[in-house]
């Protein structure tokens, strides 16, 4: 397709580029915007490893043609530990050994943020549900489980919302 | 003109006639990279009337470029067609579901949609609007062509809603089915049933399982060798022989082969119009 | 005694990890900052992509590439008519870097090229024109072993690529003396370790410093042997820079040496860093599987349960090309003969050729697929026998103090309690109506003693910084499953520091000590080992600076190093004043673990491992009587791996393990379309979701073992063996049938149920 410029909220502020819309918001946003963050593991919907927040909805951006963010909110792992601080979230991947290659992780945390952003307090079969489009070789799960119970009730100890 | 996401319904229909036939709406676009793309893509997901739940003359109306998630949430299609919920939650993956929609699910025609098959068991109806505004109604269930195709031509005709008579007292509907992962899985077959029960008998049914045909598949037959009975164990037992005896299926090397399919059409189609008919209790609102 | 709570012990590996210590760099991962190899790109990096054959069996007639080098943006192309015709390998020199005269599985390589950008690169592979003579294919292994089938290789006659037959203690006596002889034909099929990073090298080559190739590897060593071998580079001139890597789990053992051979030579033609990366659909055509087996076997037990003997004869499948299936083979044919006390064996074990996918490594190296045989053997035995599947485990299982039938020395051995806690934990005296239980027994070495003869053991360096920090150098990788973290834990314990002071190097050859890699379940015990050997040796260093700067002995002690006469000192003064007083070196404490040499004969008998983990798995389970579904609802799994090092990412290792082995139990498998894998990718080549695992429960049972460093000993391997035989009894106690065909898929379960003729 013919390039056309695309303006789009990337993790809280606007980006303009100019590329084919029919490309992927995947490539688009490793190989042209550098946020290397989002994981390519099969490019085709497969694996989740490339889940982003699609107007706070997580999608795999492998199956999302660029052209179709024009206008719309796009939040990457990169926003969530910005200025050297890190996410609660992210706390408890770390706390209960939810990370091990990390290759699934980005994509993971996607998927526990935009399920707590939804349902701060989830029930574990909630949880099970929402990573369900997240593949994972190392962990079998359980662990990533433990963090986004644990992450729910820190948010809600905290009082914090989710962002 | 390449990619244009149109705000309003004029728009997309004045570039689909624009571009004489060069062009193709899409929703969700999921499945877009799968396919050679066409020259250039309208995307309808942002148009506010085709991205609502609502009731509207006694009918559920369901937007076609609602998404898998919205529909498998709405109140309204949980408490009055049940079985689009559930055929709606067994899309891929939740990632999917977010985006993908159910207007997309009908159109790319793949033979064993879980949102299809659901519609198709609650009796829904796909209206349309092609380049020249005249629009149609039609049987989602003739809108199939043959495997991954879809008789509604994506550069002159755009699928606007679904339209589903909701469950009310004495009727429930249900979805089920059976796969190798219960994510991420095509299912090697899915059923869905839709029924009426009056004093205990049944009085109206549809029964739909796939894949079988290109179009998931009414199960006719059975359904009439359960008119006028009870739902109960004797019934069941008759209605899995009955469907599984119904249907000739194609066996699959990535998924089952086409005698255990057979046999699976059988258990799952018992199986939906139990739950389906455990819903339609007379006692209740509705499913 | 069991431990859920780990306290105890792990106060003391140090004061930071009462939550469990871990890598630091588990914040990059979780931030996604973390650079693994598909992220990498350098300045004027072209990109990479390899041309396959469509055909199992041709012979190459011949190659165009006019057309592909005249496209604007190639910059190179390259095919085997170019090259040495010197094959290599790993276990078998059997492979070439491109197809010369012919291809032999689809997928093969035939030409590479390197372009400016992706897009060019695809264009310029299908630019290349190819004529090939297809020739006869065969790709069932047993079929392949026949007089008429087409041949792979000339000088492999009969296809096969690897054989071994042996026989202990008297197996007819065995057999004569039996009151019971049960037999069955159990078959895996191939697995891929699915990793979810695909594999990616960029190559460097530079005319003075050489081949650097940046990509992760779990043996970065072994590996840069091989490349310099077949680049007939000085070993120096060839160095490997590991990026992050997104999961191993044994396939990252060698990775896939056509990927890193080819973008070297790539980047050695167009004279510009080459990046080559599999698609996912070439990680499954391409990438190297674990072998697909055929398992015959008969067992001879006593009407007491005593088993008295086992014979088998085991087919595995090598597709085109070894790698590492002779020794995966080797493995599979006899690890499990030395989980119980069996008198008399014999095995006869032939590697077979096929036209489809090479084979490599993965996990447990066959050892959970003769699992899946032998543990359903014995529980069709205890059935047959009346007898109590735990019972007739109890009374076979080996102890501490054995030798077993191959010549293992089991040194400290808690299996036995690892089967009766696993019984205990999932119900065995309990059994709920409705439901399947299974029992499962496992053994595996840590680390060979006979691999490489020359590299038994490990070494490490451990360094104090000026800032008093302290340094380890090792060349044994982290991938996730935290063996950098117990490293840390290791010398922080030996030098009384906390583990947070340490950071672990091991990411480039040619400044890290050698290692024979993350393989064998080797790190923790070995590697672990030599990490205390240099810690300590640092620890007397330290003293001994700290003597001479104070004039008086010193020691540690919580955490403080302090003179008798109570004066503190950092250890930042004591790495200033070794520093000053040298003109500059560093302090660092050496450490050399060189296990004795084993006995193993010519015939394969002897202590191959310096000792042994032990498992035994319990599973509860269920079937669905209309559809055959296998509904799991609960594994415990009970392990001794000594003394556990870091309970956190312990207990990560068991639920990845038992995951993968429930994944290989009930949908995993290559599937095969004459030779085209039919499953080749992440949506057709199933591995589990959260939403299919069933609770997890793991269990140590912790006895020291003076092998290991402070009593532990290895884990990440052996966590998967036993799952298969657990699953297989569970679903069959279920049933009141045994499939014997994995995966234990719901068919084919209903096809047993429905008494059914297989159509699979």
């Amino acid at each position: 397709m013919k390039k056309q410029v695309i303006i789009f909220q990337l993790n809280d502020e606007p980006v303009e580029i100019y590329v084919d819309p029919a490309e992927s918001l995947l490539t688009v946003l490793r190989d042209r915007l550098g946020l290397y963050g989002t994981k390519a593991g099969c490019s085709k919907g497969e694996c989740g490893a490339c889940t982003v927040l699609l107007d706070d909805r997580a999608v795999n951006s492998c199956l999302v043609p660029v052209g179709k963010v024009q206008g719309c909110k796009v939040e990457t792992i990169e926003n969530l530990s910005r200025g050297g601080k890190v996410h609660p979230i992210q706390e408890e991947f770390v706390d209960k050994g939810a990370v091990q290659c990390g290759f699934c992780t980005p994509g993971m945390v996607l998927s526990a943020y935009a399920l707590l952003k939804e349902n701060p307090q989830p029930a574990r079969d909630q949880i099970k549900m929402a990573i369900s489009g997240n593949l994972c070789r190392c962990s079998g799960y359980k662990q990533i489980e433990e963090a986004i119970l644990s992450a729910a009730k820190k948010l809600a100890r905290q009082g914090n919302s989710i962002t | 003109m390449s990619y244009l996401t149109v705000s309003t319904l004029e728009e997309a229909l004045t570039s689909l006639s624009d571009s004489s036939g060069k062009a193709r709406v899409v929703a969700g676009a999921t499945d877009l990279f799968l396919q050679d793309l066409p020259h250039s893509l309208v995307d309808l997901s942002a148009l506010p009337e085709i991205t609502v739940v609502e009731e509207k003359d006694g009918l559920i109306s369901i937007g076609a470029a609602v998404t898998h998630t919205a529909a498998a949430s709405s109140s309204l299609i949980l408490a009055r067609a049940r079985a689009l919920a559930e055929g709606c939650s067994a899309v891929g993956s939740p990632q999917i579901r977010n985006i993908g929609t159910i207007g997309g699910n009908v159109i790319n025609a793949a033979p064993a949609a879980d949102a299809a098959v659901a519609l198709i068991s609650l009796g829904a109806e796909a209206v349309l609007i092609d380049v020249n505004r005249e629009t149609r109604q039609e049987a989602v269930e003739n809108l199939y062509w043959t495997y991954n195709r879809s008789l509604v031509d994506s550069s002159k005709e755009i699928l606007l809603r679904l339209l589903v008579k909701p469950c009310l007292g004495g009727e429930g509907s249900a979805f089920t089915r059976f796969a190798v992962r219960r994510a991420l899985a095509l299912p090697m077959v899915n059923a869905a049933a839709r029924v009426k029960l009056e004093n205990g008998l049944v009085k109206k049914v549809r029964l739909v399982a796939a894949p079988v045909r290109p179009a998931p598949t009414r199960l006719i037959q059975t359904e009439e060798l359960v008119i006028n009975q009870p739902v109960d164990k004797d019934t069941l037992k008759r209605v899995e022989v009955s469907a599984a005896g119904e249907v000739e299926v194609r066996g699959s090397q990535l998924r089952c082969s086409a005698r255990y399919r057979q046999h699976l059409v059988g258990v799952l189609i018992a199986r939906v119009l139990k739950i389906a008919a455990d819903r339609a209790d007379p006692g209740k609102a509705g499913d | 005694m069991i431990l859920k709570t780990p306290e105890k012990f792990t106060r003391q590996f140090g004061k930071a990890e009462s939550k469990g210590y871990q890598s630091p760099e588990v914040w990059s991962k979780v931030t996604g900052k973390a650079v693994y190899g598909i992220d990498l790109t350098l300045p004027g990096m072209l990109h990479g992509k390899i041309l396959r054959s469509p055909f199992p069996h041709a012979r190459i007639k011949q190659v165009d590439t006019r057309a592909a080098e005249a496209l604007p943006g190639v910059r190179a192309v390259l095919t085997g008519a170019e090259l040495e015709n010197r094959p290599f390998g790993i276990a078998v020199e059997d492979e070439l870097p491109l197809a010369a005269d012919k291809v032999r599985y689809i997928g093969d390589e035939v030409a590479a090229v390197a372009a400016v950008d992706l897009q060019t690169a695809e264009r310029a592979i299908k630019a290349i024109k190819v004529e090939y003579e297809e020739l006869p294919a065969v790709y069932d292994p047993v079929e392949a072993l026949k007089d008429e089938a087409p041949l792979l290789h000339d000088n492999f006659p009969g296809n096969i690529a690897w054989q071994r037959e042996v026989e202990r203690g008297s197996l007819s006596a065995a057999f004569t003396e039996a009151d019971l002889v049960v037999e069955e034909r159990f078959t895996v099929p191939a697995i891929h370790p699915a990793y979810l990073e695909p594999i990616a090298c960029i190559a460097v080559n530079d005319p003075y410093t050489g081949i650097t190739l940046h990509t992760a590897l779990q043996s970065p060593d072994a590996v840069r042997e091989i490349v310099a071998r077949v680049l007939k580079y000085p070993l120096s001139k060839v160095n490997i820079n590991g990026p992050v890597m997104g999961g191993g789990f044994g396939g990252r053992v060698y990775g896939n040496l056509k990927v890193y051979i080819l973008s070297a030579l790539l980047a050695i033609k167009s004279g510009s860093p080459v990046k080559i990366q599999l698609t996912r659909e070439e990680e499954f055509t391409a990438g190297r599987p674990m072998i697909a087996a055929v398992i015959k076997m008969k067992m001879a037990v006593r009407s007491d349960g005593t088993i008295l003997g086992r014979e088998a004869d085991i087919i595995t499948d090598n597709g085109a090309y070894s790698a590492q299936a002779p020794w995966v083979s080797k493995t599979l044919s006899e690890r499990n003969d030395s989980v119980y006390r069996i008198p008399a064996i014999k095995t006869r074990v032939r590697l077979a050729y096929t036209n489809k996918v090479p084979t490599g490594q993965y996990r447990a190296y066959g050892n959970q697929a003769a699992n899946f045989a032998t543990e359903s053997l014995i529980d069709i035995a205890a059935k047959k026998l009346d007898l109590d599947p735990l019972e007739l485990r109890l009374k076979n299982c080996v102890r501490e103090g054995d030798t077993t039938v191959h010549g293992l020395q089991i040194g400290k051995c808690g299996l036995a309690e690892c089967l009766q806690a696993a019984a205990k934990e999932i119900g065995w005296d309990r059994k709920k109506a409705g439901r399947g239980y299974g029992l499962s027994a496992a053994i595996h070495a840590n680390g060979s003693l006979v691999f490489d003869k020359n590299f038994r053991g490990a070494s490490a360096l451990v360094r104090l910084e000026l800032d008093g920090r302290i340094t380890i150098f090792t060349g044994e990788q982290d991938y996730g499953q935290g063996t950098h973290a117990a490293f840390a834990q290791i010398a922080a314990r030996a030098l009384d520091v906390s583990p947070v002071q340490v950071t672990v190097e091991s990411k480039q050859t040619k400044t890290a000590p050698f290692s024979t890699g993350a393989l064998a379940m080797r790190q923790t015990t070995v590697g672990g080992k030599a990490i205390q050997l240099a810690a300590e040796d640092l620890r007397e260093k330290i003293f001994k600076a700290a003597a001479e700067l104070v004039g008086e002995p010193v020691a540690m002690e919580n955490e403080v190093l302090r003179s008798i006469s109570g004066q503190e000192l950092e250890l930042a003064e004591v790495a200033y004043h070794y520093h000053s007083a040298t003109s500059g070196l560093r302090m660092t404490g050496e450490g050399k673990f060189v296990p004795a040499e084993s006995d193993y004969d010519e015939s394969g008998y002897g202590n191959i491992s310096l000792t042994y983990s032990f498992a035994s798995h319990a599973v509860e389970a269920e079937i669905d009587q209309a559809t055959g579904e296998l509904i799991i609802h609960r594994l415990v799994a009970v392990h001794d791996s000594g003394r556990i090092v870091n309970h956190l990412t312990a207990r990560g290792q068991v639920y990845g393990g038992a995951a993968q082995g429930f994944g290989m139990s009930c949908f995993e498998g290559y599937l095969f379309d004459q030779g085209r894998v039919a499953n080749a990718s992440l949506a057709d080549y199933k591995i589990p979701t959260a939403l299919d695992l069933p609770q997890i429960d793991p269990l140590f049972i912790e006895i020291e073992d003076p092998a290991g460093p402070y009593g532990s000993k290895g884990l990440g391997e052996i966590v998967m063996v036993p799952v298969l035989g657990a699953v297989a009894n569970a679903a069959a106690d279920a049933a009141g049938v045994h499939v014997t065909d994995l995966p234990l898929t719901a068919e084919k379960i209903y096809q047993a149920l429905a008494g059914w003729e297989c159509e699979l």
